[in-house]
This record gives structure tokens, sequence and C-alpha cells, in this order.
């Protein structure tokens, strides 16, 4: 029809449909090229984590016995939570594991990134250096710090010999282990969160920090009323995703399991490990699932209460 | 997951948690974990499971490996004949022995309905694989002159109610290692080689030094730490479960407990082994860590191969006052699926690989029991071809044949509801000080909760 109609004023779109239309067919191209490269974390999302999530609530009003029996039990595995101590002993175990391994791991990392900020000679390799653990597999970090760590002849207990702390079993005694986590996991960590930090002090404008200055501000005042205020969405972001991180036990589970598996005395048990036990070493997947559940609305609660805490981070006056 | 050989150690979850994407990976990975994992097999297309009724698949945490190392090739070599001979073909499935044995390998297998044809299954995981309704009977596959070639007690570990569930391949004692060279530093003879629990604990004082502990004992949790315990327990006349009651609540079992807590106590035990544990002779006693340490005879093919100029020995457990010699006899067992795609092929596989009683099967026994690997046989026949090719004519091997294995029980089959609270009173009491009277109350009481209610096999 067009090719019909069209005045010969436009014969270029008569000969050539396609090149009239070239400005929307670019963005549309850019577009599919968008979906193409999303595709597959989309999918992925939706295939290893939407779609298990769902599954997971659903498993949850079930016995599972693992050999692919289901019946269904209501209500029971949820009821079954209020008289499994330790399940409270693990809870217990995670929430002291996320509140001293968050704010260390901000502070440890933030001061990092506020050190490497300004350009000096070899800061690639000290970023880099700081980055390092966060490449290497968690399993490694475990053997590594295990190494390190054992009882009188590990690096540590030499070095802290001289001290009379030669003796000190840092995996081995229950009031120590979860420390020890708290700290590899910081130093694990710590470059992924100080990258973070850089890229957000990258959006503090250098003009903000040249004005203060000119108007008189000292060093920490620069700090406390220019940066501090403006890196805002990037804190909320730290905090949240080392929150969920220490909950899910990203940085734990694999330590967790290599070094000590949940000993001494379930010292180490988090609830992600007490989770995994139920459904791979007692067969209880249906109360795994009813756990689970527990635990994702607990962190969209913990998440949600920081959102609003915070106004997601966003700067007072948006 | 008792009687672990060396190789055979658990490190890891089978499920690497993705550690960046923290946001998406964190509560996926939690979801799949729990449970997205086992009903996502079935879109994952991990055929290897299942498989036809002309191909079994067997999972092990053997062969074949990448370096093709004996015990690999023995695995290998045992399918390659059967293969040979059979219309129904044995396909080898390898998975490292982390995943086999702690990850989720074969749990999200079953769980989806595509669990191997046959597997490797250790006493601590029978009951649950039988109460699953998934473990064959071999029975009607195993002749009668097969049957009564096995020892006392081995079978009737694999059985319920006279039915033959699985076949072992090999037993598995324990004994106490000893550092020659360790002792000679300190002064000591083999005269001083402890035979009661006090002397063990006061000839361990003069073997600790600044960087080395006198004796250990395993101290990370899980199926084979339990494994290990249990000898201290029967010494005294102890038992967890008698006659379908709890009975864990004994003077045996408090003063086994107090013994482990005693070592840590007075510290001449580590709290934290090197290596992959109580099972890892090299990484302890050959490393100089340690000077005693109990472990199984699997380590002496370890040392052979990678330590062959270490002198050691060993001893039997030693034994409370009055107490009477014990040790626990581990092993791990070939099962077929009766769910799988043909069990009654797969059930002919099992019992020719191990039960054969003709030369060859013989021979093929004699190898794993005494040439790849280091075990006391499981049956009459090999042990009598093993001594005429003199494997156990001298040292250590002969000691464990003559003197230790004797004195054996099978490991326990307890499930996960036993197995746990009795983990729990070893670890409370060997690392966090509790007292062992308080822990032993604990654990019956919640063992005793259990078994009001338990439906499944008879636990032993």
């Amino acid at each position: 029809m067009v090719t019909t109609t069209a005045p010969p004023s436009q014969p270029a779109a008569v000969t050539r449909p396609r090149r009239a239309k070239a400005p929307a067919s670019k963005k549309r191209r850019e577009a599919l090229a968008a979906y193409a490269f999303l595709a597959p974390d989309v999918i992925g999302l939706i295939v290893f984590v939407a779609l298990p999530m769902v599954l997971a609530f659903g498993v949850a009003f079930f016995k599972v016995d693992g050999f692919g029996n289901y019946k269904y039990v209501g209500l029971a595995n949820y009821q079954l939570m209020g008289s499994d101590d330790q399940l409270w002993a693990a809870l217990k175990v995670t929430g002291t594991y996320v509140i001293t391994f968050v704010p260390i791991a901000f502070v440890v990392s933030f001061a990092l990134a506020m050190l490497v900020r300004n350009h000096f000679k070899g800061i690639g390799w000290v970023r880099s250096a700081f980055f390092l653990p966060n490449v290497v597999s968690l399993v490694v970090v475990g053997l590594i710090w295990q190494f390190l760590l054992v009882d009188k002849r590990g690096a540590i207990s030499n070095l802290l010999a001289p001290l009379g702390l030669g003796d000190v079993s840092f995996l081995g005694t229950p009031s120590l282990a979860l420390g020890t986590y708290v700290l590899i996991s910081v130093w694990f960590l710590m470059g992924y969160q100080m990258l973070v930090f850089l890229a957000g002090l990258k959006d503090v404008p250098k003009e903000l920090e040249d004005a203060a200055e000119i108007d008189g501000a000292n060093a920490w005042q620069r700090f406390r009323f220019v940066i501090w205020p403006l890196l805002r969405p990037t804190s909320f972001f730290v905090v949240v995703n080392s929150t969920i991180g220490a909950v899910t036990g990203l940085q734990a589970f694999d330590l967790v399991y290599v070094l000590t598996k949940g000993g001494p005395a379930r010292a180490t048990s988090t609830v992600v490990l007490y989770i995994y036990e139920q459904a791979f070493t007692f067969n209880n997947m249906g109360y795994a699932a009813a756990l689970t559940t527990v635990v994702v609305a607990m962190l969209v609660l913990c998440t949600g209460l920081m959102f609003a805490f915070t106004r997601g981070g966003r700067f007072d006056e948006d | 997951m008792s009687a672990t050989p060396l190789s055979a150690r658990p490190h890891s979850p089978a499920r690497p948690l993705s550690r960046r994407s923290v946001l998406r990976g964190g509560l996926g990975a939690l979801a799949a974990s729990a449970v997205g994992g086992p009903l996502l097999t079935a879109c994952g297309g991990d055929d290897s499971g299942g498989g036809s009724g002309k191909e079994l698949s067997f999972w092990n945490f053997y062969g074949p490996a990448d370096d093709a190392n004996p015990q690999s090739k023995w695995f290998v070599d045992v399918a390659e004949k059967w293969n040979a001979n059979n219309d129904v073909k044995v396909k080898l499935r390898y998975i490292p022995s982390k995943d086999y044995l702690n990850g989720s390998t074969l749990q999200t297998a079953f769980q989806s309905g595509k669990g191997p044809d046959i597997f490797l299954i250790s006493p601590g995981d029978f009951l649950r694989y039988y109460n699953g309704g998934v473990l064959q009977d071999l029975s009607s596959a195993l002749p009668a002159e097969s049957k009564s070639d096995y020892l006392p007690g081995l079978l009737e570990a694999r059985s319920v109610e006279g039915k033959v569930y699985g076949l072992p391949m090999e037993i598995e004692p324990l004994a106490m290692y000893y550092s020659e060279s360790a002792f000679e530093k300190a002064g000591l003879s083999e005269a001083d080689l402890p035979k009661t629990w006090d002397q063990t604990l006061a000839v361990a004082q003069k073997l600790t030094g600044d960087k080395r502990n006198g004796v250990m004992f395993e101290t990370l949790p899980g199926y084979y730490q339990n494994f290990t315990w249990y000898p201290f327990l029967w010494q005294g006349g102890g038992t967890p479960i008698k006659d379908g009651k709890v009975a864990f609540d004994s003077p045996a079992a408090v003063q086994a407990l107090k013994f482990w807590q005693d070592t840590i106590k007075n510290k001449v035990a580590p709290r934290k082994a090197l290596g992959d544990g109580g099972g890892d002779v090299l990484s302890n006693l050959g490393s100089g860590a340690v000077a005693m340490q109990q472990s199984g005879i699997w380590a002496v093919s370890d040392m052979r191969t990678k330590a062959k100029n270490f002198k050691y020995g060993i001893i039997p457990l030693p034994t409370p006052d009055g107490g009477k010699a014990a040790t626990d006899l581990g092993g791990w067992a070939f099962v077929a699926n009766a769910k799988g795609a043909n069990p009654e092929a797969a059930a002919k596989f099992i019992t020719w690989a191990l039960g054969s009683t003709d030369a060859e099967g013989v021979e093929r026994q004699r190898q794993w029991n005494t040439v790849v690997k280091t075990n006391v046989p499981p049956r009459k026949s090999v042990q009598t071809a093993a001594d005429a090719k003199g494997a156990f004519g001298e040292g250590v091997l002969k000691k464990f044949v003559s003197e230790i294995a004797p004195s054996g029980q099978p490991e326990p089959r307890f499930p996960p509801e036993v197995y746990q609270p009795i983990a729990d009173a070893i670890q409370a009491c060997q690392l966090n000080g509790t007292d062992p009277g308080k822990a032993a109350a604990d654990a019956a009481a919640r063992i005793d909760t259990f078994l009001k209610t338990y439906q499944g096999a008879p636990i032993s």
C-alpha cells in the first residue's frame, strides 16, 4: 500500500522502504541485541532462581523422602520448626555471623577504597592484591587457611607463639571458630566491596570536593558533608549485598564445609548448612524447603526494613 | 561414610555456591540447594543415571580417574571384563569422593528418579536407602557357596529379614598408628606403647611438644568421627541401641566420651587435624604433627605409596581398665538400585564382581584387598589366597589380621536421626567441655524420641 500511494516526493521510501525506517530499525536492532545479551541471564534467573523458589514453596507442604515420594503434610514442616532446637542454634550462629561480618566488612572495604582511591605508584598492584582473594575458589581459600591456622604448626600459630598464643586452635575452639570465619570472609570479600566503593567514589564530582575545599572545609568535613552523603546508594547496596551474602552463607558455606563441617560442637553450623544437612544428609527435603522459604522471607523482610530505613539509599531530596 | 580411604575423604559440597552475583545467586542457590536441584534435574538432561535396560550405570568414587591409579584401574578392569561377556553392559561413572560422600549428587539423582543402577554405599547410609525402597535384593543372584564364603556378620549387617541388599568389597578395621621416631626422640620404647586409656594419656603427655601432639582422634563431625568413636563405647560394654530401645545413657558411653574429652583437656591431642583429618595418616602422623593416630587399615597402602621410608607401627586401640578389646570394621559395599532400569542384571553384576568363588573371582578380590588397596578380605577363600601370597605374613598387616580384626564388630547402620545425637554428644564433650553424663543423657533422649515413631528396618 505504501508503495502505490507514496507521493513522488518520497521516492526513497518507495524504492528502499527499509532504508527509510533506518533510525527506528537501528534502535530496534540495539534493543534486540540487548535482549540477546540479557537472555541467558534472564532465562537462567527464571529456570534456576524463580522457578525453584516457587517450587520450594510448594514442596514445603510435603514430606519428601529423597527417593521421589511425596506425601502432603500441610503445615507440619512449619510447625516442626518451633521445637527444633538445632534450627534455633543455627539461626543464632547465622545472626552472630551477620551482625559481626557486615559492619566489619563495610568498614574495612570502605577504608581500603579510600586508601587506594587516589593514584599513586603501584596503585594497580595494590588494588589487585586486595581483590585477589575474591577470584580464588572458596574451597581453595579454605585449604589455604586450614594450612595457615593448623594447630601448633600453622604459620599464624607460629606468629602468635611469642605472645604465648602458639597453642590456640582457631578452628578447633567453639568460641573462636565463628570469629575466624568472619575474618576470613572479610578478607575474601573486601576486594569486591572495595571495587564497589571505588565505583561509588568515582561518581562523587570532583568539583564539589574542590568547592568545599575552597570554602574552607577540612579533609574530615569534605568527607563527612560531601563524599559520605553522595555514597549513600553505594553504601546501601554494600550493606544489603553483604547481609544477603552472609545469611545465605555465600562466604561461609563453602568455608565451613571445607574447614569444620559445622563444628567444633556445631559452633559454625549456619542456617544454610543446616538446610543443606536436612536436605542431603537427612533426606528431609520438604522440611529443608520450608526452612528455605522462611529464610527467604526473613531476607525479604530484612532488606525491606533496610530499604524503608534508608529510603533505598536515595538522596534526601529525590 | 565410614572407613573412608584417604583418597576418598570429603572436602566440600557438590554445589559450590556462586560468590559474586550475590543477589540472584544467593536466593537462587539457596532455593536450589534445598529442593530446586532435585526437581530441576529432570530438565538438566543428565542421562547417565537410570540408563536403559541394556546399559547399567555404576557410580563410584574410584574410576575411571584421570590419573588411572591402580584402584581406578581395578574398577575399569572389572567393568571391561563383565562387558566382554555380557549383553547388558556396565558403564562406570566417576564421581569425585567429596561429591560422593558429602555432596548432593546421589541424593538429587534419586530424588528425580534418575539414580544409578549400581553404586557404593557405606553402613551409615544403608538404612536411609533401604527405607527409601531403592535397594535391590541380591539374594536370588547370590550362590549359596558364595554366601557362606563371607565372614560371619558381614552380610547380616547388609541384610533385612534374611535378604542380602549389599555385598561388602572390603573390611577396614581401625588401629592406633604410632611413629617410631617420635617415640625414640621422647626416649620411649616399645614397652611404653599404651594398652589402656590412662597409659595413652600418660604416654601422649611425654610425646607432646611445641610442634607435636602425643595422640590424635578425629575432630571433624560426621559419620567418620562416629565410626571411629564406637570402639571406645564398645570396650566398656556400651551400645547406642539395644533390642530396638535406646541404651546410650550408660556408664560406658560416659567414660568413652570422657576419654576423648581428656585428650583435648590435657592438651595432648589437636583440636583440628591436618589434611583430610582422622583418616589421613600421611598428613598427620607422617608429617610429624602427631605421634600416635587412630586410623584404619587403608592407611597402610597410603604409606606404602607415598611415605615408603617413614617408620611406624600399629597397636590395638587402647582399652579402659577392665575393658575388652574392640574395633570397628568399616567398608563399602556394592548395591543395586531396585528402581533402576534392570535391577536383576545389576544384582548379577554385583554378585559376579564381588561374590564369584571361581579362581578368577577370588583373584579379583585378592587384588582389591591386598594389592591395589589394603583391607582385610571379607571372604574366607580370598583370605586364604592372600595368605598364600604372604600378604599378611608380617608387619602391620599381619597384626591387623591376627590381633585387631578378630575384636571387631561391623560398623553400625544407624540412620541420620541416631547418628546426629551421638555426633553432637561426641563433639560437645571433645571440643566444648560439656559434661559427658549430661551429653549422653541428652543424646539418649533425642534417640528415644526418634525410635518411638521409627517404622523402618531394624537398626543395628
